[in-house]
């Protein structure tokens, strides 16, 4: 049954890396952790217990991990925030695989999330039938997180009503929930944390308030800083999800993820990486996470319907696609891109920019 | 034979303060030597006044010019200040043991103090950083050495980083042939006092760490330091900032926060060990809350626990300063710095400045700052925050005495006299009145710098005044050419100072004698002018620059004529020399006016000059009513008659269209005679005209084209409006071309 699983949660993905840590533990493991802090932080920035290479999760920036694990420490709630695609929900998922062992006790956040997703809803049925009790009670991931001691996620939370967000102020400040049906008040056990992620950029968010925000220390997470560790990134996280997917593509060469990191921090910071050429930015955040999710969608191109090789073409599209949201605007400024700079970059860039230029109907 | 004791410390390290005083405290020794110039034992005394308070540093300077400075800075932890308040407490003597700053001054490549400079240890200072991860070498020295928890431990932890980075090191730096003969002299000086009968158990050395291992060898010391070179270099103590021990103190061991350095020695006095990271919270919380940004003592609180979890994710026992500034980001400033920038500014590096008991050796320069500051009220601007000040020159006849009328006048002397100085105490700013001038606007802002400057013009005089008045006489003997010397007397008279004007003003006599550059005589000529006519708010008086102004003005018009042979590039600035004179002429009744005159048409005469300075003389007597309609006519037809070459003629016109074209165009006969001049033209010869006339119009306006426009209709019969728009309209693309080929004409043949 298990193929047949699209995506696997994180703490199975790496169950062995779990493990290998936990079995190597030397440091003192806080209430209700699986492990200690220091390994939570190996387990998501890499490096290597009694031989077992431990793959790093989130690349650069290492001391904003060491601040999100601290302020899991403190019983502090993190809320994780950043443009689009800066791994927030990656971190989120797997500081909770680590900590607990178990990353799903999420409340996915919608502009349709109701306060019973946050704290309880009932089986009508049987509440209709026996009145209410803790058996008809529908606990939410929140509830059961404060029962085991255990961290929970919202997802989105910036995309909640309003009163929904407030459901979570004097959850995350009194840490206990009350149920006035049942007169039963539940206190969290030790361990009990929320994190939350955020996003800072899109449209159709609500302001979160400053109540709220409170509760919280936040914590920015901002684009990978220089190009190499975008590269890397990119790689790590490319090879892992093609092997997911069964692209039946050989992976990108570095010269091709070197490029399209290239254009995507170029578009991202109107510049040019050498910071001697402006460049008009796009519509689109364009960020790490679509890089990588635009190579897999070439590789997966390459693979039905090339020869297994990512080719200009096959980049040249899933670029065009990537970079062109809002059609008038965007299409200019890609076209000024390829004429302005990426025509002048010499030879190697040559093929690419010849595919790119008859792709968009010139 | 024993060892004397060796302590081994870190520049500006509050740990090494504490521990170093509880290491006396035990030795008890008789002689304490420390590393420092060992010709600065004279100014201890004043170093453990009561009024001292540090951040303060000992300058030393060279008595010639170029003047060569080095500091050596003492904050209230360090180790060094600490040791000779132990000494002074605890009647123990004390010396420096280190190369005398006389010779540091002489030694060829100028090294920062201590030795300790980033340049020469970089690469194994980016390696400690590697090593130390995140926080690099400064995290690191924090969390192993400035949290020790006792004497022993930082006395052996210091002991092993200074040999470990020697052992790194040694040789390798740019400055290691200066250490070298540093460490001799120092082994030197301890067996001197060895020698003396001083038992070495009863002896501390306190010196960087670094340098322990250097100084094991004492016994060994047999050298001769007679040939060791030699400048003579004085010193003095001046008072010092945070700011200036952060940005540069000279120190690889580095110091880039002293505030939170000080929250730790106080922590030290306290015996409260976790008092530097709440102090630091709360500290900046107050301040955010102090400009307006609500700061809930819960953040604070969470932001402690937030900076001890840190901590201890490194296995530190108490949080370091990384750790606390990214615990007030992430729970005071909402994850981002730059809402708590500020603060951490005025937390970490602070305002603090030192302050030295009136008397102190401090040259007599510095000690005359300081009068005049408290004689202007001045005061409260020495501080190291920038402030502004606008001075009103003028009497304030609301107050009775003298002194207070004139109060910010004596200010504007005094600030353009540090100004004079290239100290960087006062900048004048801009303010919206051109030349004149009862009003100015300056930023004052202290720092040690300022006093650095105003030390090495020690050299210069005693008093600020007097070295002001000394660097302008040299402005004066170094000028070369008018406009300089025109300038210091302009910077005479903004800084009060009659003497020095006067001596500048023979200056300038006799070099007028001598010059013949139009420009410089007209630009020397103008800004005496306008010394004269507002120098009385500055109550300068313009009696000895009167006919200083005149033989100038005499001399140029001698002149001009000649410099009128030119090409059209020299043209330009005989113009603007020509405009000067013209308008100092009318602002100064003493001036020969009938002289100007006659200089002025002869130009306008004469055929072998630079039309275009023909024209633009005539176009002054014109404007000065001394050219009368008819006169105009018969020059304009003279220069404009068929046979003058084109280029002649229409550059004349040019230089007559510079000035008040209201004349010009308010005269239809002129017009005539242009109109007619161009109808005798062959077509090449109009053709070269065109460019040169195209040119001469591009200063009108539209208005006044229009008015032009107006004329040529009356003359050649045709609608005004019409030609105006004619004239008016933007070239197209072909006619563009056209003229641009003109461009290229050749004009030689």
């Amino acid at each position: 049954m298990e193929e047949q699983i699209l995506r696997l949660p994180a703490e199975q993905l790496f169950q062995n890396e779990i493990d290998a840590l936990i079995a190597a533990e030397k440091h003192p493991v806080p209430a209700g952790w699986n492990m200690s802090p220091q390994s939570v932080k190996t387990y998501i920035c890499g490096g290597e217990v009694n031989g077992t290479k431990i793959t790093p999760k989130y690349i650069g920036h290492e001391r904003l991990v060491e601040i999100a694990i601290s302020t899991l420490v403190t019983d502090r709630a993190l809320l994780l925030t950043g443009e689009p695609g800066t791994a927030k929900s990656w971190l989120s998922e797997h500081l909770t695989a680590a900590i607990n062992g178990c990353s799903t006790k999420v409340v996915q956040g919608t502009a349709g999330t109701t306060e019973e997703q946050v704290k309880y809803s009932w089986n009508y049925a049987m509440l209709v039938a026996k009145g209410p009790s803790v058996e008809a009670m529908l606990k939410s991931p929140v509830f059961n997180a404060m029962e085991t001691g255990t961290i929970a996620r919202v997802e989105e939370i910036s995309r909640c009503a309003s009163e929904v967000q407030d459901a979570l102020i004097s959850l995350l400040s009194e840490k206990r929930i009350s149920v006035p049906e049942l007169a039963l008040e539940v206190p969290a056990k030790k361990g009990f944390s929320v994190i939350a992620t955020a996003n800072t950029r899109d449209k159709g968010v609500n302001e979160m308030s400053a109540a709220l925000k409170r509760r919280f220390n936040i914590v920015i997470l901002p684009a990978p800083a220089n190009l190499e560790s975008e590269m890397e990134i990119v790689k790590t996280r490319v090879s892992q999800l093609s092997e997911n997917l069964d692209l039946n593509a050989s992976l990108p060469e570095e010269d091709v993820i070197e490029k399209v990191c290239t254009i995507f921090r170029e578009l991202r910071n109107g510049e040019t990486l050498d910071r001697k050429q402006k460049v008009k930015g796009t519509s689109g955040v364009l960020s790490t996470a679509e890089a990588i999710s635009l190579l897999c969608n070439s590789m997966a191109l390459a693979g039905s319907f090339g020869n297994g090789i990512v080719s200009d073409t096959d980049l040249a599209s899933a670029l065009q696609g990537a970079v062109i949201k809002d059609e008038e605007k965007d299409n200019m400024a890609w076209k000024e891109y390829l004429e302005n700079i990426m025509k002048k970059r010499g030879s190697e860039w040559s093929g690419l920019y010849m595919a790119c230029k008859d792709l968009s109907g010139e | 034979m024993d060892n004397p004791n060796f302590f081994g410390i870190r520049h500006l390290s509050p740990a090494g303060a504490y521990y170093l005083r509880c290491f006396l405290d035990i030795k008890q020794p008789e002689l304490v030597l420390v590393e420092g110039p060992s010709d600065f034992n004279d100014i201890l005394k004043d170093i453990t006044r009561k009024e001292t308070k540090p951040p303060i540093a000992v300058l030393a300077y060279t008595k010639e010019v170029p003047v060569r400075t080095i500091l050596y800075p003492f904050a209230e932890y360090s180790p060094e200040y600490q040791a000779i308040l132990w000494c002074e407490e605890n009647n123990t003597r004390l010396r420096f043991i280190d190369l005398p700053s006389s010779t540091f001054l002489a030694l060829p490549e100028r090294c920062p103090l201590y030795a300790e400079g980033e340049e020469g240890r970089t690469s194994v200072y980016m390696e400690l950083d590697k090593i130390c991860g995140s926080g690099g070498h400064e995290t690191f020295w924090e969390r192993t050495l400035e949290q020790a928890e006792s004497l022993e431990a930082y006395h052996k932890g210091a002991k092993n980083f200074g040999a470990n980075l020697r052992s790194l090191t040694e040789g390798r730096e740019d400055n290691w042939a200066e250490t070298v003969l540093r460490e001799a002299y120092m082994r030197q000086q301890i067996k001197d006092a060895v020698n003396s009968g001083i038992k070495p158990e009863n002896i501390v050395v306190v010196t960087g760490s670094y340098h322990v291992e250097g100084l094991k060898n004492w016994q060994d010391s047999n050298e001769d330091f007679k040939g060791m070179p030699e400048t003579e270099a004085v010193h003095t103590l001046m008072p010092y900032s945070y700011y200036r021990l952060s940005t540069r103190s000279g120190y690889g061991a580095g110091n880039k926060a002293p505030a939170y350095y000080s929250l730790l020695w106080e922590g030290f006095k306290r015996n409260e060990p976790g008092y530097s990271s709440y102090s630091y919270l709360v500290k900046l919380a107050a301040y955010m809350r102090k400009t307006g940004n609500p700061v809930s003592a819960a953040s604070v609180i969470e932001a402690v626990r937030l900076a001890e979890a840190l901590a201890m994710l490194r296995d530190g026992s108490r949080p370091a300063l990384c750790d606390l500034r990214d615990a007030a980001i992430t729970c005071i400033g909402e994850g981002s710095f730059t809402a708590i920038s500020l603060g951490t500014a005025d937390t970490e590096i602070g305002t603090a400045i030192g302050t030295l008991p009136d008397g102190v050796i401090r040259t007599s320069i510095q000690d005359d700052f300081y009068r005049q500051l408290n004689k202007l009220k001045l005061e409260k601007y020495r501080s190291p925050v920038c402030q502004d000040i606008m001075l009103d020159l003028r009497e304030n006849r609301r107050v009775k005495s003298e002194a207070a009328a004139f109060i910010d006048l004596h200010r504007s002397f005094f600030l353009h006299q540090l100004r004079i100085l290239n100290t960087s105490f006062a900048a004048q700013q801009k303010t919206n009145q051109d030349n004149a001038t009862w009003q100015e606007h300056w930023m004052l802002q202290w720092t040690p710098e300022a006093e650095i400057a105003l030390v090495e013009s020690a050299l210069k005089g005693d008093t600020v005044a007097g070295a002001a008045s000394f660097e302008m006489k040299e402005r004066v003997e170094n000028a070369t050419s008018m406009g300089q010397i025109a300038l210091v007397i302009e910077d005479a008279c903004y800084c009060g100072m009659e003497t020095a004007a006067v001596y500048a003003t023979k200056a300038l006599q006799r070099m007028t004698v001598d010059t013949i550059s139009v420009e410089d005589l007209a630009e020397t000529a103008q800004r005496l002018s306008v010394i004269i006519q507002y120098g009385n708010i500055r109550k300068a008086d313009p009696e000895p620059f009167q006919p200083m102004l005149s033989q100038i003005f005499y001399r140029a018009c001698l002149v001009l004529e000649g410099a009128c042979i030119c090409d059209d590039t020299a043209s330009q600035i005989i113009i603007s020399a020509i405009g000067k004179l013209d308008s100092t002429e009318l602002a100064h009744d003493f001036l020969d006016t009938e002289e100007w005159l006659k200089t002025l048409s002869n130009i306008a005469r004469h055929d072998n000059l630079n039309t275009k300075l023909s024209g633009f003389a005539a176009a002054i007597l014109l404007e000065r009513g001394s050219l009368d309609t008819d006169s105009l006519r018969t020059e304009v037809s003279r220069r404009l008659s068929a046979g003058t070459p084109a280029d002649l003629g229409a550059g004349w016109f040019e230089g007559l269209a510079m000035k008040n074209k209201y004349a010009l165009i308010a005269r239809l006969s002129l017009w005539e005679s242009l109109n007619i001049y161009l109808t005798t033209l062959e077509d090449e010869e109009f053709k070269r005209a065109l460019v040169f006339l195209r040119r001469a119009f591009s200063g009108f306006s539209a208005a006044e084209k229009d008015e032009i426009a107006e004329n040529l209709g009356e003359i050649l019969g045709l609608d005004g409006r019409e030609t105006s728009e004619a004239v008016n309209t933007v070239l197209d693309e072909s006619s563009q071309e056209i003229i641009d080929s003109l461009g290229d004409f050749d004009f030689d043949f």
